[in-house]
């Protein structure tokens, strides 16, 4: 390895994969009546054992199962807490939509039941599995309590449950997704609510807390970002300035290096320089490689060959061909 | 235009039997009963020609392109059988809004599927070259519904700015090079943007429109989902509004939907030539009756759209088009009376449902009109019109 190069350097593709044209036809034939649940159980295994092969093949360094049965990231937990999921709200500046779960604080009277979160056994370890950040559950829910009360709710009460369910199956990562620091930003008041909320969270549990700010410029929040309790900070680099997220970092850093919204495939190489660049400016004790945002919103096809370039980016810096 | 004039939004769904005889797929006896159920139930009384049809599937050219002309039929007879003043088609003959518009645009390559929301997905393309119209794509569905249909006319048609934000740019934004300033290259994506819709607008949308005004359309609802996807481009979508129709011989109106509709204003002011706004409000609002502010939360914002100073219509939305749950006469009447009463003229409101039906059953998406349609009338007789 490099000497400029941070000890690891390490690539893993978290969040929802895009489903296979077949899962999508599966889907809306068992809808309309025309297909059974097993044919579309077949699909989604199907799609399971390809995006597993993905990974493989591109030899990322942590596994995901693509959150493939996922509506979208907060219905399995909803449904785990037992609150319906029923308004159906845009996704940022993004054509998609969640339904967004209607909660109440308190939360903790329910029995969270989270089975539906756990990777499938197929999945290769190391394990990462993905959540949403309290603080965009809190914010994304359609509720009339108070929203660092409630965030402190879900943190203690659903999403830390389903973290230590993820990390007793295998995951040594806990891919938290932020979008809505990244897009909305972060009140004064509700920054140490938030810290708060981040402590509850990983309390106890054994893997890794990646927080990862997207769909925005992270650059904006750094040196907060710095201090938070997590394991590393994800940033997307479509919308963050390199040269704004400084040097000399003290936690770890998870690079979003290839666009997750846009159909033109990076070039490897560049991505690899892209990589070494970040790895020299911030310096990090670890640095994760990933894409801006998950790749739910590219058709599968596309996603495959980004995370083809993920792996093939990483492994050209930390295996570089002998002259 | 009538007060609380009721029309539909755009889409409906495609009958089971002009899916799969259209596909080639063998269809059942299920699905030609439903042919002969609607086909009584909408008083089509040439149906059993639809009957024999189907008998002889598979299908060639001609007998498919028939097909869509009798789901096109289908549809027109079941909005103006639950009493819609303004109709369409449901939109029966094209695949999809984005989609037939994108296949009969030059510039684009499908890409493949991606979701919208639970399990429903749209086929995505990239502009891969400079996009223009190859041939208007709606006139042949306008001049059968226009020779079919007895009520008013409304065209539903694919908006510039929502065409150009489902897509992928892959030819008007070529270089993330990240290694550059995150300024620099927000700069240049916005650039390329701005030519994007704009050349959507003028070498897609207008000539196509041009080319329906041409066969004798009189109402065309410019329907823009997308509208407000990206906050910091609302200006840019009613520059795209304006330069798609400025000018021409037409009334036009717009179809906004699942949106924060605050987002609109003031964007919106500039778009002097929209005659009419149509809105999805009942996804957000109570089922409880009542015509208090707090009886009706999902209505919050419409007073921004009485201040506009052109003093457009509201296309109210009062049914939602996401759940089967059919709305009563008396809700649609109550939220109807609630807008009446914000805007304080009957004939600045229209009722519709907040979007197209098309994820509804017909039998669900009939109840759901005949009720507005029953409850525009409580409100008119509550109103003394």
């Amino acid at each position: 390895m490099s000497a400029a190069l941070p000890d690891p350097v390490l690539a893993y593709q978290p969040g929802i994969y895009p489903r296979s044209e077949r899962v999508v036809a599966a889907t809306r034939g068992l809808e309309r009546g025309r297909v059974t649940q097993a044919e579309v159980d077949g699909a989604y295994r199907e799609d399971l054992d390809d995006f597993v092969q993905v990974q493989k093949q591109a030899r990322l360094d942590f596994f995901s199962d693509g959150l493939l049965r996922w509506q979208d990231i907060f219905r399995p937990l909803a449904h785990a807490a037992g609150v319906p999921a029923r308004i159906l709200t845009r996704w940022f500046d993004n054509n998609a939509f969640f339904r967004a779960p209607e909660l109440e604080t308190p939360l903790g009277s329910r029995d969270v039941i989270l089975d539906a979160i756990v990777p499938d056994g197929s999945v290769p370890l190391p394990r990462v599995g993905t959540l949403p950040s309290p603080y965009m559950f809190s914010r994304a829910a359609a509720t009339h309590a108070d929203r660092n009360q409630l965030m402190l709710d879900i943190a203690r009460d659903v999403l830390q449950p389903a973290a230590r369910v993820l990390a007793g199956a295998g995951c040594r990562l806990i891919h938290l997704q932020e979008p809505w620091v990244g897009f909305f930003g972060i009140e004064g008041g509700d920054v140490a609510p938030f810290e708060r909320a981040l402590a509850a969270l990983g309390d106890g549990v054994d893997a890794g807390i990646v927080l990862h700010v997207y769909y925005g410029d992270a650059g904006r929040f750094v040196d907060w970002l710095r201090r938070l309790p997590v394991h590393a900070v994800g940033v997307d680099l479509v919308e963050t300035d390199l040269a704004a997220l400084g040097t000399g970092w003290e936690v770890g850093l998870m690079a979003g290096c290839v666009d997750g919204r846009s159909s033109i495939v990076e070039d490897e190489e560049r991505t690899a320089e892209l990589v070494r660049q970040v790895a020299e400016t911030v310096q990090p004790p670890v640095l994760y490689v990933s894409s801006s945002s998950d790749l739910e919103l590219l058709p599968r096809d596309v996603a495959r060959l980004k995370v083809q370039c993920l792996g093939g980016a990483v492994r050209r810096l930390t295996q570089p061909v002998a002259p | 235009m009538k007060p609380l004039l009721t029309h539909e939004v755009g889409s409906l769904d495609k009958p089971s039997w002009r899916v799969k005889a259209y596909a080639g797929q063998p269809l059942s006896e299920d699905d030609v009963e439903s042919a002969r159920h609607w086909g009584e139930r909408l008083s089509v009384p040439e149906y059993p020609a639809l009957i024999d049809l189907l008998r002889a599937a598979p299908l060639g050219r001609e007998q498919k392109q028939a097909l869509r002309r009798w789901s096109s039929l289908y549809a027109v007879r079941l909005l103006e059988t639950a009493g819609l003043d303004a109709v369409y088609d449901g939109e029966q003959q094209r695949t999809e809004m984005y989609d037939w518009t994108v296949a009969h645009s030059e510039g684009f390559e499908r890409r493949g599927s991606v979701r919208a929301f639970d399990n429903k997905y749209y086929t995505k393309a990239a502009a891969t070259g400079p996009v223009s119209l190859r041939e208007p794509f709606l006139n042949d569905e306008f001049a059968y519904i226009h020779s079919v249909a007895q009520a008013e006319l409304k065209v539903p048609a694919t908006g510039a700015y929502t065409i150009a934000d489902w897509s992928f740019d892959e030819h008007y934004y070529r270089d993330g090079d990240l290694t550059l300033a995150a300024e620099q290259r927000r700069a240049a994506r916005h650039s390329s943007r701005r030519r994007f819709v704009l050349d959507v607008a003028r070498n897609i949308i207008r000539p196509n429109m041009q080319a329906l005004i041409g066969l004798g359309a009189r109402w065309i609802q410019v329907d823009e989902p997308g509208a407000s996807t990206e906050p910091d481009e609302l200006e840019l979508f009613a520059e795209s509004f304006n330069a798609s129709v400025e000018g021409l011989d037409a009334t036009f109106s717009t179809h906004l939907c699942f949106s924060d509709y605050d987002l609109f204003f003031p964007a919106i002011e500039a778009m002097t030539a929209c005659r009419q706004f149509a809105v999805g409000f009942a996804n957000y609002d109570s089922l409880e009756l009542g015509t208090s502010h707090e009886s009706r939360p999902g209505y919050r914002v419409i007073p921004k759209f009485r201040d506009l100073s052109y003093r457009p219509i509201l296309g109210l939305g009062v049914v939602d088009i996401h759940s089967d749950f059919i709305e009563s006469p008396e809700l649609v009447r109550d939220r109807i009376l609630y807008a009446v009463d914000v805007f304080d003229d009957p004939h600045r409101i229209h009722v519709t449902p907040d979007c197209g039906l098309r994820t509804r059953s017909w039998q669900v998406a009939f109840a759901k009109l005949r009720n507005m349609v029953a409850g525009t009338e409580l409100a008119r007789k509550a109103l003394g019109l």
